[in-house]
């Protein structure tokens, strides 16, 4: 079991790197749909059911589809993938920065394996992201309703922000 | 830009302003931050040329990443602590963070690069919302935090104090000039901070009234550098008249209300022991006062050429009437007589 989160955990930095070294959102996003998959795999194997969902449910089949979008109506001739140069470098950097990381943090973190998704350390008839979820719903309801006006208010802000066609921040909408 | 859409944008701009000031939960403080800077977007952007838009980017970019590293290091310390108070945050490392975090959302040395850039792409109006009310928010914040650092705040507020001055010593634009202005004034009230928050607050208090009547009388004289300011005299005898004793103000003057908070604040600093911050503190004000001062010569000390037909705008286009030109005289009372007022002022905060 820890040697496959072993490897969900290795896509996981190959997704990252893959994301952060692009200058071009398509290729970056295929990096995150492999980064959240992985990731999905990675809650699965902690004891998660309800988190994994979302990432799936929500994250790629409501936000990504609309990033999908959204960089297709501002989209470039020439996008940069992953054989130009510029974007090798980065990727050089990328693994040279995790391969970095691993050699100082490597045996430190030997107490990690074998963890639960909820940290109580107790059983509990409820998983721990469920609880939460709803938790979320009950106690923080008011939360809730803030959040969803603050999002509100990113819609208005985007929306003004490009509107216009040659005259707005995006010139081709 | 529509009226609907201007309504929303600045209800948007005080409830985030208004949830971060009533949150003791860091979710619902950084929530009201990201309303904030993202109702002010659109205000920044609505002229749509390329220096408001590259202005609204770099505040988007600097905000968010200043609002990232205090969410990360608010559920760091959440998660360390067991619980998401702002007032008892006890881990040295995360709270360091947060008040980086802060500081860079503030425009405090080093972190102030964007402070010029920024306001100087936006309209004098939204210039004057950036200075004045988005520092509200993080300076309540900060005020909330115990335990910083202390040579952090210091060394934060004195290269602040020092860059605010050095920096506005070249410019003649006149936004970048209040954006080192606002600077240095923050560096003196982060001076202050760790010793006595009344006095800070107080500062923060007089800051907002002096800017405020500094960037509504730009705006009614309609001047963006130091060679438009030389004809405010054809267009309002009496701002010309004022104007010096406003900017006087800002150099932390007496008989002026700016005098009082670095006074109070010296005294303190004093009476703390710290004669080497005071001293610097003290002398690094010169530096702005000096370039107030030239902002006086130009606007009120000298007669600049001019030809006839332009000498008499004021009997034209009198009174010039802007939207915010109903505060102006509200706040040149408070920034010119407030002084004599400071006793009673300071129960009002302590």
């Amino acid at each position: 079991m820890s040697y496959l989160v072993c490897v969900l955990l290795f896509g996981l930095m190959v997704g990252s790197v893959g994301v952060a070294s692009n200058r071009s959102p398509y290729f970056a996003a295929m990096g995150l749909v492999m980064v959240s998959g992985v990731g999905c795999g990675v809650l699965i194997c902690f004891g998660g059911s309800f988190l994994p969902l979302v990432f799936f449910l929500i994250y790629l089949g409501g936000m990504m589809v609309v990033f999908a979008f959204s960089a297709a109506l501002s989209a470039e001739p020439y996008p940069y993938g992953w054989g130009n140069r510029s974007v090798k470098m980065y990727v050089a950097a990328y693994v040279l920065g995790v391969g970095c990381a691993w050699k100082v943090l490597l045996g430190k973190w030997s107490g990690f394996w074998g963890g639960n998704l909820d940290e109580s350390g107790e059983l509990l008839v409820l998983r721990g992201d469920m609880m939460g979820v709803a938790a979320m719903h009950d106690v923080g309801g008011w939360m809730l309703v803030l959040g969803g006006l603050g999002l509100l208010l990113t819609l208005f802000v985007v929306l003004e922000l490009v509107r216009g066609v040659s005259r707005g921040g995006l010139r081709t909408v | 830009m529509n009226p609907y859409l201007l309504i929303v944008l600045l209800t948007s701009l005080g409830l985030g302003t208004a949830l971060t000031l009533s949150s003791t939960h860091w979710l619902l403080a950084w929530l009201g931050l990201e309303v904030g800077t993202l109702a002010i977007l659109p205000l920044m952007a609505q002229r749509h040329h390329p220096r408001a838009t590259e202005a609204a980017t770099k505040y988007f970019i600097v905000q968010a990443t200043a609002a990232a590293t205090l969410l990360f290091a608010a559920f760091n310390n959440a998660w360390l602590q067991g619980h998401s108070d702002i007032q008892h945050m006890s881990h040295p490392l995360f709270t360091s963070m947060i008040t980086l975090a802060l500081l860079l959302k503030l425009g405090l040395a080093p972190m102030h690069t964007w402070m010029p850039q920024v306001i100087q792409g936006v309209s004098l109006n939204t210039g004057l919302i950036v200075s004045t009310w988005q520092k509200i928010a993080p300076f309540i914040l900060l005020l909330q935090i115990k335990q910083i650092h202390p040579p952090l705040l210091t060394i934060i507020g004195l290269a602040s104090i020092l860059i605010g001055g050095w920096g506005g010593l070249n410019q003649t634009q006149l936004r970048k000039i209040l954006a080192y202005s606002s600077i240095a004034h923050l560096g003196w009230i982060l001076l202050i901070l760790q010793h006595s928050t009344a006095l800070a607050t107080y500062a923060l208090l007089i800051y907002i009234f002096m800017t405020s009547a500094t960037f509504i009388t730009l705006k009614k004289c309609k001047a963006t550098t130091i060679n438009m300011l030389t004809t405010t005299w054809t267009k309002a005898p009496t701002i010309t008249l004022v104007a010096p004793l406003m900017l006087l103000s800002l150099g932390g003057l007496p008989p002026l209300s700016g005098f009082a908070p670095k006074w109070f604040i010296l005294q303190e600093l004093t009476q703390l022991n710290f004669i080497p911050h005071a001293s610097i503190a003290a002398m690094a004000a010169l530096l702005s006062l000096s370039y107030y001062l030239r902002l006086s010569y130009s606007i009120t000390l000298s007669l600049s050429p001019n030809n006839l037909p332009e000498c008499l705008q004021w009997r034209v286009n009198y009174p010039i009437s802007t939207p915010l030109s109903s505060a102006l005289p509200a706040a040149l009372a408070l920034t010119l007589f407030l002084l004599p007022l400071t006793p009673s002022a300071l129960t009002l905060i302590i």
